[in-house]
């Protein structure tokens, strides 16, 4: 029996031992003093900032993870030729720039004295290596780039030429405002940069550089960089941990901001009561639709795309799931929050009569159908289910996992699903290839689509981004339901200069983790 | 006998571990669907098909299925659990890395309940139909009803947010730590107190019972009254007669109650942002990462195995007539 034992506590102070613990036998513990109080304000005190996180890669350009937060983190550490403030573009890597007559000829004059977190100074060539890399290895989010670019030429020490197949109508926010300069001397010898992890993957001309990256506790804390080429941070030491409760992370300042979006909005509303928090709302650029199989009956017919829309009160939705912490959308997806939405749109009317006059003009009858959906919407789902039977269409929601969903929809096999994607505020992006909306089969669709991927001129693509959000208004491919509203909620003793950055960052990213919020400017 | 018990494992491993590889693939979906995303960041990541395929390649993924699965167990036999499609790193090196943590989380708690649970249950046994035996009983079967999740939100809510005694989460401090030694274990220690704390209180009353019910059939045994009419002390009985003979059955109580053990523990890691397998599980369901889903159920297979094997072994060491038989 008492070998037993021993045994027992033998192998619980291994486990302890591998965590590099001492031998914890009791589950009580003497706490520690409160973590290292930190006194913003004038003292040259270092500042420590403190935000909400969680694991998105190493934040090397290859092993980040694909979405926008996996982004977010590698912009702290490398550059891009241009960037975004709260206006629009700005200069960056690049102080200027100019394009040849057709668009397809870009010539940029880099910054004079950037230097890498080791010391080496930024040059073309690493410019032009960074374009050559990329379209031999694939990163994410510029799979596409060797079919967008020709060849890139270095014209001196601080010009480059970058020669486009086709000229590219958001080339600057989508190519040189997003692609991470990366440097030539270190990324030269690594030929699966996907495996390549170490220190010198993440060498970037940045205003932080990385000090520590837990995969397993969710954390990246950065320092500054103090020869950062537009002036060191205000921030001395930037922090990401993961927290379970963002609202009550900030409470207790665990966090020294924190990010919300829709149905979260009683948890913003309870913050912005706190005296020393305050809130800024950002613009919406994800959008939650209802997807049709438009491949099959009876959803091949427009006209009973139609009724639904006319049968779905989205206003409800807005009001009863989301507590207005969204806005209903427009039928043409573009978000509202940018320069490419049309409002002249007609708008959506609830209209339930109408609808069944349109179901009873093209004899669509006593329907029986089922609505996929995420666990996350299925108050929605219920609306909708509701709405419908209204109008004598029988609907049973199925709940399932993402990856369940997404593969039904590539396969076709599904009557409704509620799906949303982010990217609304650039008509670019817009034209991704797995979105149910663009893949549905329309020729003046995509005729509009691909011309306006090529139209420079900032008031003929005006005209026809508008033209091609009436068409997705006419033929409804999806019914988009809202836009979830955004928030940052932030104590301003820490950190006061938040601001949402013009048509999102990079290609997009609806975040207030813009890098610039961060430096003395 | 012993020959029998050996070839059952390998076959049970064999089974489970070509279902780790088949489960996974039967799912709708694949490791590269990444549409949707957090409306707060997100950057949607458009792929063409070609691109798609490009990837698919590069993982492996396009070979037939058949190639795939004796890859699989080849890489298997060398150690190579593979590399992980969602968390790009090593499968081996990602559940390492949170494993050790769930260790000590599931290590600390189960000490804590199994002792907590040993003492109390002898302590009613002991006074029963007393105040005190009535008071626990009610405690702490109050308690085990609860679920582990909402406990450790109440725990949280009253220890770190109205007392601010606790951190909310996290297994270190949130900043960053440089401490090392003895300070990085007081500072383990006192981020893992509340997530233990709720693990305890809610896997308590299984070992308390079993222990109360146990201990008053050995106090009706011949014996104890041998040893009371012997004039021992009430404490002697109670220790050296009474316990050891009732602890016979909490050892396999404890193996059989792994399984809630670890499904608690992964709540209350998601309640409290601990670092543990918890997460990692679910993210590799939800993400389709093949490789990481093998990994995940070999470890949890380990696991099962392990503990039923160590109870087979242990039990029979307790008690001599299982080994005579």
């Amino acid at each position: 029996m008492r070998k037993t034992v021993s045994v027992l506590i033998l192998a619980l102070v291994l486990a302890n031992l591998l965590v590099g613990c001492k031998p914890a036998l009791t589950p009580t513990a003497t706490p520690v003093s409160a973590a290292p109080m930190l006194i913003p304000g004038p003292t040259s005190a270092p500042r420590t900032l403190t935000l909400p996180g969680d694991d998105w890669g190493y934040p090397s350009p290859f092993t980040r993870y694909p979405r926008g937060p996996g982004y977010i983190q590698m912009s702290f550490l490398f550059d891009t030729l241009a960037w975004k403030d709260e206006r629009g573009m700005i200069p960056w890597l690049a102080d200027s720039w100019e394009v040849s007559e057709d668009g397809t000829r870009w010539t940029f004059y880099l910054q004079e004295g950037v230097r890498w977190h080791d010391g080496e100074p930024l040059t073309a060539e690493d410019v032009t290596f960074t374009f050559g890399y990329l379209k031999e290895h694939l990163a994410p989010g510029f799979e596409a780039l060797s079919e967008q670019i020709e060849r890139v030429e270095a014209q001196d020490e601080h010009t480059i030429v970058l020669y486009l197949k086709e000229p590219i109508a958001g080339f600057l926010s989508d190519v040189a405002g997003s692609v991470p300069i990366i440097p030539r001397h270190i990324w030269e010898g690594v030929e699966d940069p996907k495996r390549f992890t170490g220190k010198e993957a993440v060498i970037g001309t940045g205003p932080f550089k990385l000090v520590e990256y837990s995969k397993e506790e969710c954390r990246y804390i950065y320092e500054a960089n103090g020869e950062f080429f537009k002036g060191k941070p205000v921030i001395d030491r930037l922090v990401f941990t993961k927290v379970q409760d963002e609202a009550l992370a900030l409470k207790t300042r665990t966090v020294d901001a924190a990010f919300f979006w829709g149905k979260e909005i009683e948890a913003v509303r309870e913050l912005e009561a706190e005296p020393n928090l305050e809130v800024i709302e950002g613009p919406s650029f994800w959008v939650l639709q209802l997807i049709f199989n438009y491949e099959r009956p009876p959803f091949d017919k427009v006209e009973v795309r139609r009724a639904i829309a006319h049968a779905v009160d989205r206003s409800r939705i807005v009001e009863q799931v989301t507590h207005d912490g969204a806005i209903v959308a427009n039928l043409g997806i573009i978000s509202p929050g940018t320069d490419w939405y049309n409002p002249q749109l007609s708008p959506c009317d609830y209209d339930p009569s109408g609808a069944e006059e349109i179901l009873d003009e093209v004899g669509v009858r006593g329907l029986s159908l089922t609505l996929l959906t995420t666990g996350e919407f299925v108050r929605e789902a219920e609306l909708i289910k509701a709405d419908l039977g209204q109008v004598g269409i029988e609907v049973e929601v199925k709940s399932a996992d993402w990856g369940t969903i997404d593969g039904l929809l590539r396969e076709g096999d599904f009557d409704l699903a509620i799906s949303g994607h982010g990217g609304i505020a650039d008509p670019g992006m817009l034209d991704t290839p797995t979105w149910p909306a663009m893949v549905y089969e329309d020729e003046e669709l995509d005729r509009l689509f691909e011309e306006q991927g090529k139209t420079l001129d900032e008031e003929r693509r005006r005209a026809l981004v508008w033209r091609l959000q009436e068409i997705i208004a006419e033929k409804l491919p999806v019914l988009t339901l809202y836009h979830p509203k955004i928030w940052c909620v932030y104590d301003p003793a820490k950190l006061d200069t938040w601001f949402y950055t013009k048509g999102g960052i990079a290609t997009g990213i609806p975040t207030e983790q813009n890098k610039l919020v961060f430096l003395k400017r | 006998m012993i020959d029998m018990r050996v070839a059952q494992y390998l076959l049970t491993m064999f089974i489970v571990l070509s279902l780790n590889f088949f489960l996974p693939r039967m799912m709708p979906g694949d490791p590269l669907s990444y549409l949707t995303g957090d409306p707060t960041a997100d950057m949607p990541v458009a792929i063409s098909e070609e691109v798609r395929e490009k990837l698919l390649a590069y993982y492996g993924l396009d070979e037939p299925l058949a190639r795939q699965y004796t890859d699989y167990l080849i890489n298997l036999a060398h150690g190579n659990l593979g590399w992980s499609i969602y968390y790009k790193a090593p499968v081996s090196s990602v559940l390492l890395g949170r494993l050790r943590w769930t260790l000590l989380l599931m290590g600390t708690a189960t000490l804590g309940y199994v002792a907590l649970g040993i003492l109390l249950g002898a302590l009613s046994a002991w006074r029963r139909g007393t105040r005190t035996d009535i008071g626990l009983l009610v405690s702490v079967f109050s308690l085990g009803s609860w679920p582990p999740f909402f406990l450790a939100m109440l725990l949280i809510i009253l220890f770190s947010v109205k007392l601010g005694a606790f951190p909310i989460g996290g297994a270190k401090s949130p900043t960053g730590s440089n401490a090392a030694g003895l300070k990085l274990a007081a500072e383990v220690a006192y981020h893992l107190f509340l997530p233990s704390l709720a693990l305890v209180l809610t896997h308590l009353s299984g070992v308390y019972f079993l222990m109360r019910n146990s201990m008053l059939g050995v106090l009706g045994e011949d014996y104890i009254r041998t040893a009371r009419a012997k004039g021992l002390r009430k404490r002697d009985i109670l220790l050296r007669h009474a316990l050891p003979n009732a602890l016979l059955p909490i050892v396999t109580m404890i193996a059989m109650h792994l399984g809630f053990l670890i499904m608690g523990t992964m709540f209350v890691e998601v309640v409290f942002a601990y670092p543990g397998t918890g997460t990692l599980i679910y993210q590799a369901c939800t993400t389709r990462d093949y490789p990481l889903l093998q990994g995940t159920f070999l470890l949890i297979m380990a696991f099962v195995m392990m503990f039923n094997l160590a109870a087979d072994l242990l039990y029979s060491r307790l008690d001599p007539r299982v080994r005579r038989a």
